[in-house]
């Protein structure tokens, strides 16, 4: 062999297949009881641990199968301590307001995602559940523990009053027409006198949970912030048992079928709808409530249309339909938004950049970019093995570990060797013989053709089909799955068995030179 | 219009006068059927014979009658009779089994529960659908569970267990492979670890109720059917029972290792290996526990199986039944459809003996449910003894979508027909004992009590493109109709029932096409009737074969064991060749010492579909003993070159002369069919070294040989040794050579007295 040739082959040699293992997976015991742990009066496990046996080793493995707990409580805590901890007061402010604007996301992410209504009167109903408990805590001395539930009436009274369209409405209009609402409530609150004579129709002075001399102190900033935490922390649980439990479950079933269908199934879908809807009002009632507890105030933004796109922008950026592109989402947005200030207006031009990009080069948000990057990467896992076995069909070493039983590796490459031999025998002779006489004693050559095609596997494999005995045959494609009937392959009737027979022969021909 | 399906089953295979014969009629797209009793005289419907011929009887049975859908509650399984609810979950409770799954992936199953699925309530302890054992309660509106840390492997045997407290809602799950050098799939060098205890609350507690405990299933209604069975579990159960208490580890690792649980607190004890008899095994798994609730089973869930302590020592349960409490249960098993009778029919006195059925037509549809009319005492001198056991083994049968080498098999490509690839959507009158479970285990046992498709008159089999079996057989009856002989029928059912009674006062019995499926009983009594003086005309093939049994009062449900040689469509696993319902060693009669041979004097041979073949005579047939027989066929004439089987009277299945198996010496060797294509090889239990050239072309094996000897009385057997030979009877208006040759048989086998040519017995003084 010269030297050039060894080069050629060392250059063709197969790649190794095979990884180490580089992350440490959780022991697995299996002579110790395995306790599962429950949260309190839930079915959900602590830890999502899944056994299962190493394909390579058959070696017990055990594997956190759900790993969203683990990352949101290791976000949740850096969330609460690092602000609580470190923070400065610009931290500690923007901390809170990305609480707060993360809850409001959340509620509205029900409407639109989960019930599937387009609302954009969600800020609206913060705006005006704010300005109801802000206005009775200046006027009726309200104390400040009652302005959350005060808040969560006032706003299921306003989402009554906006769901009443929605059944009829959808869309578009719908939200067009909530956008009137919001800039209704503003116009309104600017222009109303009973809001009193502060200027430009904002409400102060009202009551809050942050007491009134230590409210510029950094202890008042940590108990705002403690405060809106656990705001977020309710906005959170609020929007899993919506989501994740019978009403969300309910919905998403609707939405994958048509609604039609899901009626028809018992699914009451414009309930569950408005259900939801009434929820996520009431939510956002409590929000605005503890939004005029925190600023002892009710300001006109919040019937704004900048702030509504603003949060608009969050979710977009995060993804809309999950609580974890909702909660990013505002954290980015939040962050550009109220850290770099100095920048003017040019972070709102980068905010544009953040939502443009999410929407031309990502399915879901950025949350949706895991997905998105392993589908990426299997679809050129399989065109690269396309591109590399089209030569033989042979399996190649990336393909075997996904093959269970390996005889079927070799069933591959004995099939090649007989079609390889086999082809070689098919002549006009061979056809005619058998056109001549299908059923009776053959040359060894088409014998020998024969029974590889007889002994084929079952998918695919034909049959003759009679369509009326003696008279009328059509040929047939057996599934080979139990249960799956056998296809027609083409139109064609043949008035008899011979005649289907050589058709079948020929049609079994033409496969084996084609394959 | 909708598509209207009829169809159906009778409760006896056979009746006779005085005795009444119900039939259960399902129907689909009509809800009134017409109704008839005819006599069926010919079945097959190839142009080159007569065609489907009936002979309407009338009756008090015919007239129009309201139909319904009547379902299938298939999947073999066991319910406990447990009148005190002593197993409804009332304080701590523990759940143990050996089990071993065949398809722990196949979705929910039940191992032992007492739960209703449409209640979402009570209790079970099964495989998820992630193939992990589990054990889950109902509370009326919510479920909750535990399930074990690894996924059950299929194929092994474990011991599991679940305990759980409904006070405190703490639940455990244990599991544990019981793995020896014989009782599973895998070995102990496969490094599996299958051990998984879990501890779990559960929060939600279990409604108790009326319901029953069920191995092998749940409970399920729909409005449409009533309540059914689901669930359905794939594999075996062996011991197994339930405590009163929650179980601590160390008594469950003890009870994993075959201790007895401790006395303490047994509600139940299900001792699978209890109750074999020298006879066999039943279908109630014993409670050896206090309190005596006993599982009675459904379907006929498999017994005489080996259990997880097998040692693979003993082959036979009869020697070692302690290993051998397995039960086997499938989720497509189906021995009894229990269907509503929809139309009945007394036989009236005088009622002529024939192949009958009951027509049931609506618009289109229409549908024969065969039965059999026999004699109330023998007045003719012909017995044409139907193949019921034969017929039996290939109920259902499917293998063209199942076995990939089907085609190669046959030699050609199938032929289906609309109804087999409608059934094929949905097997649920389940399958012959020529095909799988659905978890891949041999079909064993295959019931009377269902539809069964292919036991129609005009039924072609898709695989062999031809009649087969029943319809086939019909030409042999149709010929005995056209040439006006005074038949009777009586049936493989019948002859295991009486005995030589049945058969002694008959000159002649003749067989049908090929049947191959014989108990002992029937056996005895045809080998008695022609030592003693009886004649047999054998117009078949591959008979005599394998060895059938069934339980005595429920004659409906057939068993057969297919294992170590034979031309078998499976193989009963290490074992389990040992019958249940008799404690025969199953197999063919040949590896019992009992080769066709011996009784017909030929025995099977080859098998092909591609073409039959036609019949030359030997020497033998110019002897004066014999010559007779082929009285009217020239010296060298073709006998058989046409029929309505693939062209020929020899083939599909043929059968040679041996005396080494066998064949009795005095055998003459009338006439031999050859030049069989490679696609008819030879016999597998005829090889012991295999190698090339044992296929048609070049192995003289390979033919069908007519044989005729005589026994004593006057006795006599005649055998075509092959199958198609009934199949050409027919051809050319009843009139060819064939047909001859079968006339100048019966008449002579059917008069009384000597036979033809018997003083022809010296030596030949030859001077040529």
């Amino acid at each position: 062999m010269s030297s050039a040739e060894q080069v050629a082959r060392e250059r063709e040699r197969q790649a190794l297949v095979g990884r180490r293992r580089l992350l440490p997976r959780v022991p697995a015991r299996a002579d110790r009881t395995l306790h599962r742990r429950r949260w309190p009066l839930s079915k959900t496990t602590v830890l999502h641990l899944g056994g299962r046996y190493n394909p390579k080793t058959l070696g017990r493995e055990r594997l956190i199968t759900e790993k969203a707990p683990l990352w949101w409580f290791t976000f949740l805590s850096l969330a609460l301590v690092v602000p609580l901890l470190a923070g400065t007061d610009k931290m500690l402010t923007i901390a809170s307001t990305f609480a707060i604007y993360a809850s409001i996301n959340l509620m509205w992410m029900l409407v639109m995602g989960t019930a599937g209504i387009f609302s954009l009167a969600s800020l609206a109903i913060t705006g005006i559940g704010a300005y109801a408990t802000c206005w009775l805590t200046i006027n009726a001395d309200l104390p400040w523990p009652l302005m959350f539930p005060v808040g969560a009436v006032v706003g299921l009274f306003v989402g009554v009053i906006i769901a009443i369209p929605a059944r009829r409405m959808d869309g578009m209009y719908y939200a067009l027409l909530t956008l009137g609402i919001a800039e209704v409530c503003r116009a309104y609150a600017l222009q109303a006198k009973w809001i009193g004579a502060q200027s430009q129709g904002s409400l102060s002075g009202g009551g809050g949970f942050i007491p009134e001399d230590i409210r510029f102190t950094q202890t008042g900033q940590r108990i705002g912030y403690a405060a809106a935490f656990v705001l977020l922390l309710a906005a959170l649980a609020v929007y899993r048992a919506v989501n994740g439990q019978r009403l969300g479950l309910l919905l998403r079933a609707s939405q994958k079928e048509d609604e039609a269908v899901s009626e028809s199934m018992g699914i009451d879908f414009q309930r569950a709808r408005l259900a939801v809807f009434l929820i996520s009002s009431a939510g956002l009632g409590v929000i605005g409530a503890f939004y005029a507890g925190y600023f002892r105030a009710a300001s006109l933004s919040l019937f704004g249309v900048d702030l509504l796109l603003l949060l608009f922008a969050m979710i977009v950026i995060g993804g809309l339909g999950r609580a974890e592109g909702a909660v990013i989402g505002t954290l980015l947005v939040t962050i550009v938004d109220r850290y770099f200030v100095d920048f003017g207006a040019k972070r709102f031009l980068f905010i544009g950049l953040l939502m443009l990009a999410s929407v031309l080069f990502t399915r879901g948000g950025a949350f949706g970019l895991r997905d998105q990057w392993r589908e990426l990467r299997a679809r050129r896992r399989s065109q690269r093995r396309a591109a590399r076995t089209s030569r033989h069909g042979a399996v190649s070493p990336e393909e075997a570990p996904e093959i269970a039983d390996k005889a079927q590796i070799y069933q591959r490459r004995f099939d090649h060797n007989q079609r390889a031999h086999l082809k070689s025998l098919i002549t006009d002779d061979l056809i005619a013989e058998h056109r001549r006489n299908p059923t009776g004693l053959h040359s060894e050559e088409l014998e020998r053709v024969m029974l590889y095609f007889r002994k084929a596997e079952l998918a695919g494999k034909y049959c003759v089909y009679a369509v009326k005995p003696f008279a009328k045959y059509r040929i047939v494609a057996l599934s080979g799955l139990p249960g799956v009937p056998p296809r027609v392959v083409d139109d064609r009737v043949y008035p008899t068995v011979d005649e289907a027979y050589h058709a079948v022969f020929l049609r079994r021909v033409n496969d084996l030179r084609s394959s | 219009m909708a598509r209207i399906k009829l169809t159906g089953y009778s409760d006896q295979v056979s009746v006779c006068e005085g005795e009444t014969v119900r039939f259960m009629v399902s129907a689909e797209g009509a809800s009134n059927v017409d109704a008839q009793i005819v006599r069926i005289i010919h079945g097959d419907e190839h142009p080159d014979g007569p065609g489907f011929i009936e002979e309407v009887i009338p009756s008090d049975a015919a007239g129009s009658y309201a139909v319904r859908r009547q379902f299938v509650d298939s999947g073999s399984r066991a319910d406990v009779d447990d009148p005190q609810g002593l197993l409804d979950i009332a304080g701590p409770i523990t759940i143990h089994a050996f089990v071993y799954p065949t398809t722990p992936m196949k979705g929910r199953q039940a191992i032992l529960s007492r739960w209703a699925i449409h209640e979402t309530a009570g209790y079970g302890l099964g495989i998820n659908t992630s193939g992990h054992l589990e054990f889950w309660v109902g509370d009326g509106d919510e479920t909750d569970a535990i399930a074990a840390e690894v996924p059950l492997v299929h194929h092994t045997w474990y011991f599991v267990a679940a305990t759980y407290e409904p006070g405190s809602g703490a639940a455990t799950i244990f599991q544990q492979a019981v793995v020896n050098p014989y009782n599973g799939r895998l070995g102990k060098v496969a490094p599996f670890d299958h051990r998984s205890r879990v501890r779990q609350p559960l929060r939600v507690k279990p409604k108790g109720g009326d319901r029953p405990f069920r191995f092998a299933g749940a409970l399920m209604h729909a409005d449409v059917r009533g309540l059914f069975n689901e669930l359905r579990f794939n594999g075996k159960i062996d011991r197994c029972g339930v405590h009163g208490r929650a179980l601590g580890e160390a008594e469950l690792e003890a009870m994993a290792a075959g201790d007895e649980p401790p006395a303490d607190g047994v509600i139940a004890r299900w001792d699978t290996a209890a109750g074999y008899e020298e006879n066999g095994i039943g279908d109630v798994i014993r409670d050896v526990g206090p309190n005596g609730l006993h599982a009675h089973g459904t379907h006929r869930p498999v017994r005489a199986m080996t259990g997880w302590n097998w040692e693979g020592r003993h082959d036979d349960w009869r020697v070692a039944p302690e290993q051998y409490g397995g039960i086997h249960f499938h989720d497509d098993a189906v021995t009894d459809c229990g269907w509503e009778p929809t139309v009945s029919w007394t036989v009236p006195a005088g009622a002529r003996s024939g192949c009958y059925a009951l027509r049931v037509t609506a618009h289109e549809g229409e549908d024969h449910i065969p039965f059999f009319v026999r004699p109330a005492a023998p007045k003719g001198k012909i017995l044409f003894l139907a193949a019921t056991n034969s017929y039996l083994a290939y109920a259902n049968e499917m293998i063209v979508h199942h076995a990939p080498v089907a085609q190669a098999i046959v030699g050609h490509v199938p032929i289906l027909s609309a109804i087999e690839a409608d059934y094929y959507q949905d097997p649920e009158f389940g399958r012959s004992t020529y095909d799988h479970h659905s978890d891949g285990e041999g079909v064993c046992f295959s019931s009377w009590l269902r539809p069964i498709l292919n036991l129609r008159p005009k039924w072609r089999s898709s695989a062999i493109t031809t009649t087969w079996q029943y319809p086939r057989d019909l030409s042999i009856v149709g010929f005995l109709e056209h040439n006006d002989y005074e038949y009777e029928v009586a049936t493989d059912h019948d002859l295991h029932r009486e005995g030589i009674d049945l058969l002694r006062d008959y000159n002649v019995v003749v067989t049908c096409s090929h049947p191959e499926y014989w108990s002992e009983r029937a056996l005895d009594a045809l080998e008695d009737y022609v030592a003693d003086g009886g004649r047999l005309m054998y117009m078949g093939g591959n008979g005599f074969y394998w060895v059938v049994s069934s339980t005595d009062g429920e004659p409906h449900v057939m068993e057969v064991r297919k294992g170590e040689a034979g031309t078998r469509a499976w193989q009963a696993n290490p074992g389990e060749l040992y019958h249940q319902t008799s404690a025969e060693r199953g197999g063919i009669w040949r590896l019992r010492g009992r080769p066709p041979q011996k009784l017909t004097g030929v025995g099977f041979t080859t098998e092909g579909f591609d073409f039959c073949r036609p019949y030359r005579r030997m020497p033998d047939s110019f002897h004066k003993t014999a010559a007779w027989i082929l009285d009217g066929i020239g010296d060298d004439e073709i006998i058989g070159d046409f029929g309505l089987a693939l062209g020929g009277a020899a083939g599909l299945e043929t059968e040679r002369y041996d005396l080494n198996l066998g064949t009795p010496p005095h055998a003459l060797l009338l006439a031999t069919a050859d030049g069989f294509s490679d696609n008819y090889p030879g016999v597998q239990e005829d090889i012991l070294f295999n190698h090339h050239g044992l296929m048609g072309t070049q192995n003289p094996l390979v033919r069908a040989d007519m044989v005729y000897f005589t026994t004593r009385n006057h006795g006599a057997v005649w055998s075509t040794g092959s199958i198609a030979w009934s199949s050409s009877l027919p051809s050319n208006g009843w009139d060819n050579n064939v047909s001859r040759i079968t006339k100048n048989v019966l008449d002579a086998f059917g008069r009384a007295g000597s036979l033809p040519g018997s003083e022809f017995v010296e030596e030949e003084k030859s001077w040529r």
